[in-house]
């Protein structure tokens, strides 16, 4: 209690203005909030959310996981000479499958695999090749020239340049496209609901066909939420796996 | 120049005020299903066939729909008797005959401004459905059996509509009436319409299913008896805005017409042709008031 009155003798009078606003703003929410039922909803919705948050990371997870074990293999297939001819086709093939709707996507693995868990995870493992694929290719392909040169001079094998040379130096890139993946991955599965994949997208539909603002949101914010956090979590990744020697985040420190 | 100004500002006046009054359309509204599909389809053709300008607003989930009409952005629309009675109204349907929950639904909604025709005699209640020859739900003939079954900590996975769950005459009333509950983990919610492929397909133990729904019988779905009668009748009836019909009486005379030819059989019918068939929901249509003379 004699630190709080100390405290709030030290604050400046501006400061202390501030906080009484802020204060009074909280307050008015959380009446707010209880007046309108939101506190009400939303614990008749808690168990929900948990149930469905879990679900939809299931969903992102194993579909982004699978998108990364095809992918970067894939990208990588792909830059070898062998393969070089035929790379621009095949990257095509894998871009018809973003150029789909996504709704459409589903529908289709719907037709074919039916309703349920995996032809979600299918759609959404469609949907987040390209951008694997696609950066892993550009990646190892813009390696600089030299580098490579050298390697050959130094008389590594192939299997050493890349692991030594190629994947290092395109990892930033790769990383990159993990991130968009993700992205685009947490944003769609919302949709997953519609062929019975479950996920955050139950409330959001839910909350449209009986127009209900707060289940709506129930399934809206923690999806954004989901996005906003699992993109920082790679974020923090991509910094500290990537070699400082390339990373353009850590040259300069 | 001013002159010219003047000239196309009551030109733009005399357009805006012709255009404004014929484009006194009638909205023909409709849910997310087959059936509410088809009775959009059906309706916008009979009044078309009526001399009357129809705009369709079909695919809304049923609460968006009925505010959509309070509001006046839908003039007609076809509603169940029981949907309005318990999820719109908030009225126990307890013990209440096909007439006296179309007699209390019509007094009810007469206050908000909307009028109800008279209703067909198809009867689209919800009902809960198992795949006959399936072991694991080879027993189960009543909701009680269902209830008992669930309460014995049997895992069986529900397919159901996402509004099921969470109305009243859904899955909450169900569960207090017949004493159970459905684990989180075994509901499984999804678009309507496909829980029959789902119960179909062995994704799911149970499906929700409408009455009327023509998919009962092709795919050889066992209906689960509703012993304890929790579920409301369902009668299927145009519903008007008072406004408008005043505005149009020329809109009851067709309307009574079609829902005087649809019954249980019928609406079983037409929506298996749509959805076992796969026949497109405006030739359904077409053929069904070319053949009964309704256009």
């Amino acid at each position: 209690m004699a630190t709080a009155s100390a405290t709030l003798r030290a604050a400046a009078p501006g400061r202390r203005g501030m906080r009484n606003l802020v204060l009074a703003a909280m307050f008015a929410f959380g009446a707010w909030a209880q007046a309108s039922g939101l506190i009400g909803d939303v614990l008749y919705l808690w168990p929900d959310i948990r149930f469905l948050t879990r679900q939809h990371l299931l969903l992102v997870g194993i579909s982004w996981g699978l998108a990364i074990a095809a992918g970067i293999p894939l990208g990588v297939l792909l830059t070898r000479p062998w393969m070089r001819k035929y790379s621009e086709s095949v990257l095509q093939v894998v871009n018809t499958g973003q150029t789909i709707p996504t709704l459409a996507v589903l529908a289709l693995a719907m037709s074919i695999l039916g309703i349920g868990f995996w032809p979600s995870i299918f759609g959404l493992w469609i949907y987040s090749l390209l951008p694997i694929v696609r950066n892993t290719y550009q990646g190892i392909l813009a390696v600089p020239g030299h580098l490579m040169e050298a390697a050959v001079g130094m008389g590594m094998t192939r299997r050493q340049i890349l692991w030594r040379v190629e994947l290092p130096n395109s990892l930033f890139v790769i990383f990159a496209g993990l991130r968009t993946a993700l992205a685009i991955n947490v944003g769609t599965a919302p949709l997953a609901f519609l062929i019975g994949g479950g996920g955050l997208g139950e409330l959001i539909f839910t909350g449209i066909a009986l127009d209900r603002t707060t289940m709506m949101l129930a399934g809206a914010v923690p999806t954004a939420l989901l996005a906003v956090i699992l993109d920082f979590l790679i974020g923090q990744l991509q910094f500290w796996l990537v070699p400082k020697g390339v990373n353009p985040l850590r040259l300069n420190r | 120049m001013m002159h010219y100004l003047n000239r196309l500002l009551s030109a733009l006046a005399v357009l805006v005020l012709t255009v404004s009054t014929a484009s006194a359309a009638i909205t023909v509204g409709g849910k997310n299903f087959t059936e509410q599909l088809l009775m959009a389809e059906m309706t916008t053709q009979l009044l078309e066939a009526n001399g009357f300008d129809v705009d369709k607003a079909d695919g809304m989930g049923s609460t968006v729909l009925r505010k959509a009409q309070l509001n006046g952005q839908v003039d007609v629309y076809w509603e169940y008797t029981g949907t309005s009675l318990v999820t719109y109204n908030k009225k126990s349907s307890k013990g209440l005959s096909a007439e006296e929950t179309v007699k209390k639904v019509r007094q009810l909604d007469k206050k908000q401004g909307l009028t109800w025709l008279e209703c067909s005699d198809a009867n689209n209640t919800y009902a809960l459905a198992v795949k006959e020859g399936r072991s694991d739900t080879e027993g189960l003939e009543t909701l009680s059996d269902l209830a008992q079954a669930y309460n014995e900590g049997r895992e069986l996975t529900m397919a159901v509509n996402a509004e099921f769950p969470h109305r009243e005459d859904g899955l909450i009333g169900l569960e207090k009436m017949y004493d159970f509950r459905v684990p989180r983990a075994q509901r499984a919610p999804m678009d309507s319409g496909l829980t029959y492929q789902a119960l179909n397909e062995d994704q799911a133990d149970i499906a929700l299913v409408f009455a009327t729904d023509g998919r009962i019988e092709a795919f050889d779905f066992r209906v689960l008896k509703d012993d304890k009668g929790f579920f409301p009748n369902y009668a299927l009836c145009p519903v008007v805005r008072t406004e408008t019909l005043e505005a149009n009486p020329g809109l009851r005379a067709p309307l009574e017409h079609l829902a005087s030819k649809l019954d249980d059989e019928t609406m079983q019918r037409l929506n298996a042709r749509v959805d076992v068939d796969k026949v497109a929901i405006r030739k359904v249509a077409e053929e069904f008031l070319k053949s009964e003379g309704l256009i």
